[in-house]
């Protein structure tokens, strides 16, 4: 079992894994208690137009994937918030309109290769060193500004209005939230994959939720369980040649599945 | 912290939404340790005039202080408890224990790098305490009743020791008795905290006669009389165009 972190490349996307992991159950319990779900979804697609950008004027498809989420989340939140359009309308748009712009660029490029199928579906072959070192300094920022504002993000989750008039700042912080998000999103392309990263930021505090905790202790256990998981996920993509963002995805969906056992009410 | 006698200063506030006059050259004015209550029909603006004082809605026209402060200038909104409409229906699955939401009335003061403190806890203990949900701290806040999630919800806006507090409407969903007991609970805090009360009713028969001011919104006008003067049948039904008859309760 041991033998698997006597590999390099698998050294790297346990740290990429677990780093995303962290990242993507912590935000996750924000947007989930905001039935806000759909944003990460809708994001992991825009990322995938930065890939496919990258991917045909040969720059760096993660770079690109950052900046294309970044811009979307921006302006999904300004629809949203400045002109009030629902937000899953919002979503909606964004999510199909983004998907059709991924694949207009894709057929440009030529071929529909393999290293897009990476990008969709996660390869703990492709994090390499440079990789490491972006979500090292973005994941670190990332989680220093989720753990800054985490009771005030947790206010507004709970009661928008009130954390208003209480003084916080909450257009700027949802601002902050979006991009968090959106930062996450592409950075976790690597290990998860576009398709399947929505999964890793919904799964693991939809879980949680069940066992009727507080929100301190359900966003610790969110955070277990999405470790858990990528640790899961990641050996049975090594041992059995899968893709790994679909055997991560796959572990989560087992972890839902003995939550509501257990929780049966 | 400044001294201003006035909590509110309303002067000719107007406001529109669209092609919609809600609100008409409303002057309104709230001193420190006033037990006041608003009232008017449905539609008629209460909740709008309550989310301008609030700075949730901007005046189309006209000025509101706070604390002797220009709105737009003032930042001490943990002097101003809020408990809006519907406040206390809360999905039963979130994740929130009583003693988490009671916490949040503190989280302005803390500010962004600031550890519960010593005063914080005492603050957020003694909330808890007086309104009685001490005993259910670790509990979701979904999982309680009606009745004490209200309690919850104004444990929590007591919780930044505020010198107003205002409650919209506080009975939506919650069952007579209840009502009662939370009307008694908003006059004990008026009289042993000294704290300012603003609530909207459409429940006039829990309007007491010490209440200081008595507001009557119905769009465009706004009264601000005597309760005994304003209760009268006469006046109710002029007021809400409609015959009405007032049922006092017994508190």
């Amino acid at each position: 079992m041991l033998e698997m972190l006597s590999y390099p490349f698998m050294q790297r996307a346990f740290i990429a894994g677990l780093m995303i992991a962290l990242l993507a159950a912590m935000s996750g319990s924000f947007i989930v208690l905001r039935r806000y779900s759909l944003l990460s979804e809708t994001l992991a697609h825009v990322s995938l137009v930065g890939v496919s950008v990258g991917i045909l004027f040969g720059l760096s498809p993660l770079w690109m994937a950052v900046i294309a989420s970044l811009i979307a989340s921006w302006l999904i939140e300004y629809l949203r918030s400045v002109h009030g359009m629902y937000s899953d309308s919002v979503l909606a748009i964004f999510l199909s309109g983004s998907l059709a712009l991924a694949i207009v660029i894709v057929s440009l490029s030529g071929s529909f290769n393999a290293s897009l199928f990476s990008y969709l579906f996660g390869s703990i072959l492709s994090v390499s060193n440079d990789d490491l070192i972006i979500m090292g300094v973005f994941g670190s920022l990332s989680m220093a500004l989720l753990v800054l504002f985490f009771k005030e993000l947790y206010f507004i989750a709970f009661d928008e209005e009130v954390a208003r008039t209480s003084g916080i700042r909450v257009a700027l912080l949802n601002f902050m939230l979006v991009s968090i998000i959106a930062i996450i999103i592409a950075l976790s392309i690597r290990v998860v994959g576009t398709l399947l990263i929505g999964a890793l930021m919904v799964i693991p505090p939809v879980a949680a939720i069940r066992f009727g905790m507080g929100f301190f202790s359900t966003t610790l256990l969110s955070i277990a369980i999405a470790l858990a998981c990528v640790v899961a996920g990641l050996s049975l993509s090594f041992f059995f040649s899968l893709p790994s963002g679909a055997a991560i995805v796959l572990c989560l969906l087992v972890a839902f599945i003995f939550a509501l056992v257990v929780n049966r009410r | 912290m400044k001294f201003s006698p006035s909590l509110f200063d309303v002067r000719n506030v107007n406001f529109t939404r669209g092609e919609n006059e809600i609100l008409k050259s409303v002057n309104l004015t709230i001193l420190v340790g006033e037990y006041c209550a608003i009232i008017g029909p449905n539609g008629g603006g209460k909740t709008t005039l309550i989310r301008l004082l609030m700075g949730l809605e901007k005046p189309t026209s006209g000025t509101i202080k706070l604390f002797g402060t220009e709105q737009s200038k003032f930042r001490e909104w943990h002097r101003i408890g809020y408990v809006p409409q519907r406040s206390a229906l809360v999905d039963a699955a979130f994740p929130a224990t009583v003693r988490e939401v009671v916490a949040m009335g503190r989280y302005a003061r803390r500010g962004i790098f600031g550890f519960e403190s010593l005063e914080d806890i005492g603050a957020i203990e003694e909330s808890m305490e007086q309104m009685g949900v001490a005993h259910l701290r670790d509990r979701l806040i979904g999982h309680l009743s009606g009745g004490q999630r209200q309690r919850v919800m104004i444990a929590r806006a007591l919780a930044s020791h505020p010198q107003v507090l205002i409650v919209d409407e506080p009975n939506t969903g919650v069952d007579v008795e209840s009502q009662h007991r939370f009307y008694e609970l908003l006059r004990v805090l008026n009289k042993t905290r000294h704290i300012a009360i603003l609530f909207i009713t459409h429940d006039i028969g829990v309007i007491a006669e010490d209440i200081s001011k008595l507001f009557f919104v119905n769009q465009t006008l706004l009264l601000s009389q005597t309760p005994q003067e304003m209760l009268r049948c006469d006046s109710m039904s002029r007021l809400y165009g409609t015959p009405a008859h007032v049922v006092s309760h017994n508190h």
